[in-house]
């Protein structure tokens, strides 16, 4: 330390006396425009200064042999000799080559990508907000290797999960941490008290990602931090690796204005095929209540009108047609397709973006306005959008900066309910028979005494709205009648102070607040399905406010000729908190359609509740960057911290190493071994240290609950035992890899190889209960990760009108989860009956179920008649893990016309497409239509013999004894279709396997300096997204997931489906 | 060095306290008591209830897991919900009163009479079981106990709860929903639980003693009663009521089982006799199993379930009475049972206008060739043996008929009830309920599997 203060003394001293050479000169860009504020200084020294507004400067130097570095960001640095001359005037080169990559660290700042140890992956921003999609984070796929977005489905506003180098928790939060403008960004995605109105996160509807906020064309630079030793500063937060994000500072020049217009067409990706040819009913009979589709060959019908009986109860529609119970079926018309165009559309969105960004030399500024209107492909689904911008930086002193960054954004979406729900979209509509027209959704039922109800809701199981509940929704009921509303302001404001004393001396103070609220209103008229029918009108008011301030100090200087270093020490202070209010009327008064607690002003149909969080950390921290030779860079970086929901403080250490070994060897024009360590953590959920009181519960032994809210209410201790010796759980990684340049800097490849132990992983673990408690949290797990990146780009061709960049990354990853202190396995996704886990000795999330008895060599047991038997107890069906990744893409241009391409292959993997496993029973898929005439009398799953000649509805398997018949017996009431744990649930396991084309894009741009140099610049383009793709499940999206952004994945059930879409864009730069 | 200051703890003291819930000593001890009466009330009278009625011949299972369950298919995980009732739902939080409120003799008495009854069902139900080392923070996996050791604590905490619940210690307490704070009726329920434990114990001569103060009118009788809105139907209703009113409905039920018999004049086994009339009961008793609603007998969703009885103890004294001081005595006990039957008592409203009859009986009708000494017996194992059948049949709903047979299996086969599982497996009957799959688990000291439900327990070896 005290060789540092003196290091500091003698360069303050020696600023003050050398001075005898003025130097003057104009820096210009390589258009020859004048830049302004690039740093000019003497080599070596603190001597400097910047260029003015017209790119001018003057300086002093020692003599006329000094030499001068001129540096700006973005830009080559150069040194120039002075040479005797007085002016020295520059071109300045710009630095987009992979040449002196700079790239973005944890903290925020600029540094040399060459000269670092840790593994880090710029994303192309320009891509990402090319991409065609509305939200920032599914922009991100295919971009970098390893980093991997699961998406919930097509809503619009639907959150996704990122996932970096595969998973690194189990319970805690999976995705990384986003770091915009050197400060820590919320991306939660909360599930709240309103998806429990439908069973929670299994059903209901999906939430959004709050990182989703920021709009893509506000964004300059995005990098992506994987290891432990890069993200290490950032200690119990960056165990799932950390996305630094810098948004867009003014250049400096004159105004520069852009708009860009974007048209997207959006379309369901894929259609499960639905069957046509057989009716309601079961066993070949039809009936109008039925749930399947088991009824009679619609063909055989007579084609008259149908019977029905006119004496007693009828249902009257909105328009006046009138339904009867229907005695005999005759009619043969069928409604898969209109049905199908009943609730989808062409969906899709219009974005408009605007910008306005310049500079002078006392300040620079950026204004962004964007303002995105989308329209799900589900008819009345949506999300709108609107962002508003402001940075703006102002040179004070030369030791002086002060700049402040900005944001406002709004979003508001309507989302449908999905999932396993019976008010859900995809459950009511895959399950309805051909021969039901769903059209005529709502109107009055009158009985055959003559009551009239009106509002009834007709489903295809209550065709006549006979009862209140429809059992399952009507489609048309969901999109229509219900609603699901979400409103969300956001506000991130975050202040710089930089002070300069001395060219080798930076103090930073940095603040931000980001403070959001989020409405949520959902909207159950009376008669929606289920639980729901009494009418429900819930409101979940959320607030998120995290504040942030750090005190930085960087240093740089030379501890001798050969070695300099750089050190950084820090101090920050993270607090955040959350607070939901929920409110809830259940059992509607008044059957009408105001969101209002007037419905039912009975104090018993009315339930609140409030849920707050709180946590902060205090962290202080250093690295020191050692530079050897300008060879060898060695980095150190310690971060102690102090959390609200860990005991005591942890300490956070990383290395990385870099080794320059070679440059301009033959071919090779460069080359760099790097090694890393480091230790991150994942903190604790908050406010786990204590055992409480809790109020509300009820006893239950076998489905006879007794509840104590209706013995006068009371408490209990609670029966999760408090843990006040908590800790994070430490993911401690090593990685090694090498970056080499080709061709001189043309081919550019980045290996590298990782692998992790992630100890003390937080979850639940039971209890002895003899012990007094049922469940405890805790430090009870472990788990590991190896893998491998590769990250390729390629500069294939370059002249002065046309260029071809291609690039590709590979990744691939392998978890176990290696220990659960006793746990057999953890449930990722309650409520499933294919549900993904943690178990010991598989990777995290594998899909878990009942399946077929298999005996040693993997061959079936099979019953007496040949057919699979169930196994006694739930087993491990398949790994949703892919098993490595490629995506890759190319850009090419020539003259004004720019083709982008990108590709994403996700290999291997499983995924358990439920739907259409339950669909099965239902008997609405084409799997269950095939029609066919025996040529050999075969048995079914009941046994039964079916003799030749037969014509049976069913097709034709050989489980391992010869051919048997699959019909109605094994599809609708054995166990091979339907719900719950007795189905061999390892036939509804498929292969996760996809390649998708995210982006082929064609632009052009009309020349430049068009309408008396008014307008800079035209760019037209057309573009598709997602929609070339190639996957193994016919009607189902691999990508969809279930449960949304969590630990659990590989699933779907009546999940809203996936889109792709078409984009037209115009970009005008003024 | 600077990091270290600068990370320090100070800034974050505190934060971590939950924001949403009451802290444990935010809440008054008092509060806790409701919980752990409901966590009592489904550990008496829930899943293993039932099933402990289908193995002693009284309930039949019809369909689904209980169908399962009558015909032995019993797994550990049956036994989750109600072991966790008793550990969890009921000595966490009644030895947070005694602990909190040492003073306040009502509240511990009361506590100390709750977990004697959880504990000491948990013992007759599973023989060995933790009880030592349970409810300690230092312990995670506490040792299980032989079942005779801690029946006799169990008598020990009663003789507490007896001393701390003296009449002075009376006050109104809404939270008992049981007795309101009334010390006097905690106090008889807590010598008939020592009479019913010393009675397992095969310590006649003790049960006797304990009987002498037990419940003394069935004001007194420990029950839960059922409240609320009629139309609610689910979560303050007769617990059997709800399984039949909710998704089990059609799975279990009376049928035609060996207590339905008993009670039905034209079965060959029925105990009317000219003195006898059980037509009233034998309605109340069935219980139709299509629904919860079909019923307005004994599982009527306001039908009160009986924990701890008048009629146990009036039995218990007309047993023990027989056993160890003479048969008057005994038939004097079973007699005042038998008037307060002929009040109509042992059936609800909806059943008082049909016939009953209990005239008390005489000596002379167990002496041989009595009503009730055909087969010729001594005359007090015949008095014995009409006492355990009114055992067999008051003690419907209550583990009492389960505890019986397995006690009287041994040594007493002549007085013992000698039912049959109607379309059910034949004897052997099971001995005891299998520990929870939960603690076998988690619990290091737990034995490495279920020992069965075929093995007796110490107390009947």
């Amino acid at each position: 330390m005290k060789r540092l203060l003196l290091l500091i003394n003698f360069l303050l001293v020696a600023t003050w006396t050398m001075a005898q050479v003025t130097v003057t000169g104009v820096v210009t860009d390589a258009s020859g425009e004048a830049m302004i504020g690039v740093n000019v200084y003497e080599t070596g020294t603190t001597n400097g200064t910047t260029t003015d507004l017209d790119g001018k400067y003057t300086l002093e130097v020692k003599d006329a042999n000094s030499t001068l570095t001129f540096s700006y960001i973005g830009m080559q640095e150069q040194t120039i000799d002075v040479a005797g001359q007085s002016t020295v005037n520059l071109e300045m080169r710009d630095d987009s080559q992979l040449l002196d990559e700079v790239v973005v660290t944890a903290l925020g700042f600029e540094e040399r990508k060459d000269e670092m140890g840790a593994s880090s992956t710029a994303i192309n921003t320009d891509a990402v907000a090319r991409s065609g999609e509305a939200g920032v984070i599914n922009g991100l796929s295919a971009k970098a290797s390893n980093v991997r977005i699961i998406r919930s489905n097509g809503d619009p506003g639907a959150g996704s999960a990122i996932r970096i180098r595969g998973a690194n928790t189990i319970s805690g939060n999976g995705s990384p941490l986003i770091v915009v403008d050197g400060v820590p960004l919320g991306n939660s995605t909360d599930y709240g008290g309103g998806n429990n109105i439908t069973g929670g996160r299994t059903g209901g509807v999906s939430q959004q990602s709050r990182l989703n906020d920021i709009n893509p064309n506000d964004i300059a630079s995005m990098q992506v931090l994987k290891g432990a030793s890069a993200a290490a500063l950032w200690g119990s937060r960056a165990a799932n690796g950390v996305i630094v994000i810098t948004t867009k500072d003014g250049a400096l020049g004159k105004p520069k204005i852009s708009y860009k217009a974007s048209v997207s067409f959006d379309q369901i990706t894929e259609r499960v095929p639905l069957q046509d040819t057989w009716g309601q009913g079961r066993n070949g009979s039809y009936s109008p209540t039925s749930a399947e589709s088991w009824g009679d060959y619609i063909p055989d019908r007579s084609g008259a009108a149908d019977v029905v009986d006119e004496s007693g109860e009828f249902f009257t529609a909105a328009d006046g047609t009138v339904y009867y119970p229907i005695e005999e079926k005759n009619s043969t018309a069928t409604f898969v397709d209109s049905n199908q165009d009943n609730v989808f559309q062409t969906g899709g969105f219009v974005q408009h973006d605007f910008s306005i960004s310049g500079g002078s030399e006392k300040a620079s500024y950026y204004f962004g306005l964007g303002r995105l209107d989308q329209e799900g492909i589900v008819k009345n689904s949506d999300y709108d959008r609107t962002n508003v911008r402001f940075n703006n930086k102002m040179y004070l002193a030369d030791w002086l900066t002060l700049s402040t960054k900005a944001a406002y954004t709004l979003t508001s979406s309507n989302r449908i309910q999905q999932n396993s729900n019976t008010a859900g979209l995809m459950l009511g509509f895959l399950r309805t028979p051909p021969d039901f027209d769903m059209t005529d959704y709502i109107g009055t039922y009158t009985s055959s005494s003559g009551e009239e109800v009106a509002g009834r809701h007709r489903s295809y199981r209550r065709y006549l709205g006979n009862a209140v509940n429809p059992t399952y929704n009507n489609p048309l009921w969901t999109i229509n009648e219900q609603t699901a509303t979400s409103n969300v302001n956001r506000y991130v404001i975050n202040p710089q102070i930089t002070i300069t004393p001395v060219n080798q001396l930076q103090f930073i103070l940095r603040g931000s607040a980001d403070i959001s609220d989020d409405k949520r209103v959902y909207f159950f008229p009376i008669s929606s399905g289920g639980d729901r029918s009494p009418g429900i009108f819930a409101e979940d008011i959320i607030g998120r406010q995290a504040v942030n301030f750090d005190a930085i100090a960087k240093s740089n200087f030379d501890i001798t000729g050969d070695i300099g270093l750089a050190a950084t020490l820090g101090w920050s202070v993270n607090d955040r908190r959350y607070r939901r209010n929920s409110g809830q009327i259940t059992g509607f008064l008044v059957n009408a359609r105001k969101e209002t607690t007037s419905l039912n002003t009975a104090a018993e149909s009315s339930q609140f509740e409030n849920f707050k969080t709180h946590r902060r950390s205090n962290r202080g921290y250093g690295v020191l960057g050692f530079d050897f030779f300008d060879k060898v860079f060695l980095n150190l970086s310690g971060n102690l911290e102090a959390s609200s929901t860990i005991s005591g403080r942890f300490f956070y250490p990383a290395a990385d190493v870099a080794w320059q070994f070679a440059e301009n060897a033959g071919p090779l024009s460069f080359g760099k071994i790097r090694a890393a360590w480091g230790r991150v953590g994942v903190e604790p959920a908050p406010h786990r240290f204590q055992t409480l009181a809790e109020g509300g519960f009820a006893y239950s032994t076998y489905s006879d609950p007794i509840d104590i809210a209706l013995f006068g209410g009371g408490f209990r201790i609670d029966d999760d035992l408090g843990n006040p010796n908590l800790s994070p759980e430490i993911k401690t990684e090593w990685e090694i890899g090498t970056d080499l340049r080709f061709l001189r800097d043309k081919l550019g490849v980045g290996i590298t190889y990782y692998s992790n132990v992630i100890n003390d992983i937080l979850i639940s673990v039971e209890l002895s209960p003899s012990s007094g408690y049922d469940t405890q949290y805790g430090n009870f797990g472990a788990m590991k990760n190896n893998g491998l990146e590769l990250d390729l780009n390629w500069e294939a061709y370059r002249n002065s009108d046309m260029k071809l960049d291609v690039f590709t990354n590979f990744s691939r990853n392998r978890n176990e989860v290696t220990d659960l202190f006793g746990t057999e396995t953890i449930n990722l996704t309650p409520g499933a009956s294919v549900s993904s886990r943690a178990i010991v000795g598989y990777p995290l999330g594998v899909l878990f179920g009942t399946g077929s008895q298999t005996d040693d060599a993997g061959n079936y047991i099979l019953d007496e008649n040949g057919f699979p038997q169930l196994t006694a107890s739930p087993e491990v069906l398949g790994d949703p893990n892919p098993d490595w990744r490629l995506g890759g893409g190319l850009n090419f241009s020539w003259k004004g016309l720019t083709l982008n391409a990108v590709i994403e292959h996700s290999h291997g993997g499983e995924f358990s497409p439920r739907s259409l496993w339950v669909l099965r029973r239902f008997g609405t898929t084409q799997e269950t239509a095939n029609r066919l005439t025996l040529d050999q009398d075969l048995t079914n799953f009941d046994g039964d013999v079916i003799p030749a000649g037969t014509t049976v509805r069913g097709n034709i398997e050989d489980f391992g004894a010869g051919p048997v018949l699959l019909d109605e017996t094994w599809y609708r009431h054995g166990i091979g279709g339907g719900f719950g744990d007795n189905q061999v649930y390892n036939f509804s396991i498929a292969d996760a396997t996809f390649t998708k084309i995210r982006e082929l894009s064609l632009s052009y741009k009309l020349g430049s300096n068009l309408f008396n140099e008014k307008i800079n610049g035209i760019t037209v383009g057309v573009s598709t997204r997602n929609w070339f793709y190639w996957d193994n499940i016919d009607g189902i999206d691999p990508e969809i997931s279930q449960t949304g952004v969590g630990a659990g994945q590989g699933l779907e059930y009546f999940t809203n489906p996936a889109t792709k879409s078409l984009l037209i864009t115009l970009g005008v730069d003024f | 060095m600077l990091i270290f200051m600068a990370s320090c703890t100070g800034l974050v003291d505190g934060i971590n306290d939950n924001p949403n819930d009451l802290a444990i000593e935010d809440v008054d001890a008092a509060l806790f008591l409701t919980g752990a009466q409901l966590a009592n009330i489904v550990a008496q009278g829930g899943h293993l209830n039932r099933i402990s009625g289908m193995y002693s011949g009284q309930l039949v299972g019809i369909t689904s897991l209980y169908s399962n369950i009558y015909g032995y298919a019993l797994s550990t995980a049956e036994s989750v919900s109600t072991w966790s009732r008793i550990y969890i739902g009921v000595v966490t939080n009644t030895r947070h009163i005694i602990r909190e409120a040492p003073d306040d003799k009502l509240l511990t008495g009361m506590a100390k009479v709750l977990e004697a009854h959880a504990i000491g069902t948990a013992a007759s139900l599973f023989g060995d079981i933790p009880y030592g080392e349970i409810n300690n923070t230092e312990i995670a996996d506490p040792k299980f106990d032989d079942q005779m050791s801690v029946l006799n604590a169990v008598q020990s905490l009663l003789d507490g709860a007896i001393e701390d619940l003296s009449p002075s210690a009376s006050r109104p307490l809404s939270v008992d929903i049981h007795f309101g704070g009334n010390p006097d009726a905690w106090r008889e329920v807590a010598y008939t639980l020592k009479a019913r434990y010393y009675l397992q114990m095969k310590d006649y001569t003790s049960a006797y003693a304990a009987a002498l103060n037990g419940i003394s009118s069935d004001v007194n009788s420990m029950k839960y009663v059922p409240r609320g809105d009629a139309n609610n139907s689910e979560g303050d209703k007769n617990l059997f009521w709800e399984i039949l009113e909710g998704s089990r409905a059609g799975d279990i039920g009376t049928e035609n089982s060996y207590l339905m018999q008993l009670l039905d004049a034209s079965s060959g086994i029925s105990r009317n006799n000219a003195k006898t009339d059980e037509a009233a009961r034998f309605g109340y008793y069935s219980i139709e199993s299509e629904s919860g609603a079909a019923n307005t007998g004994i599982i009527e969703q306001f039908e009160p379930q009986n924990l701890v009885s008048y009629a146990e103890n009036q039995l218990i004294l007309a047993e023990t009475g027989t056993r160890t001081q003479d048969a008057a005595t005994g038939l004097d006990a079973l007699n005042a049972l038998r008037a307060w039957l002929n009040t109509g008592a042992g059936v609800n409203a909806n059943f008082q206008g049909e016939p009953f009859l209990y005239e008390a009986y005489e000596l002379a009708d167990f002496e041989s060739g009595g009503m009730e000494n055909a087969d010729g017996i001594a005359t007090e194992r015949a008095l014995l043996r009409e006492i355990i059948e009114e055992r067999y049949v008051s003690g419907f709903g209550m583990y009492m008929p389960f505890n019986d047979a397995r006690r009287l299996r041994k040594d007493d086969t002549d007085i013992a009830v000698p039912y049959v599982l109607v379309d059910g497996p034949a004897a052997p009957y099971p001995e005891r309920m299998p520990y929870s799959d939960d603690e076998l688990n988690a619990n290091e000291n737990a034995p490495d599997e279920d020992p069965g439900i075929f093995v007796k327990t110490m107390v009947n070896e």
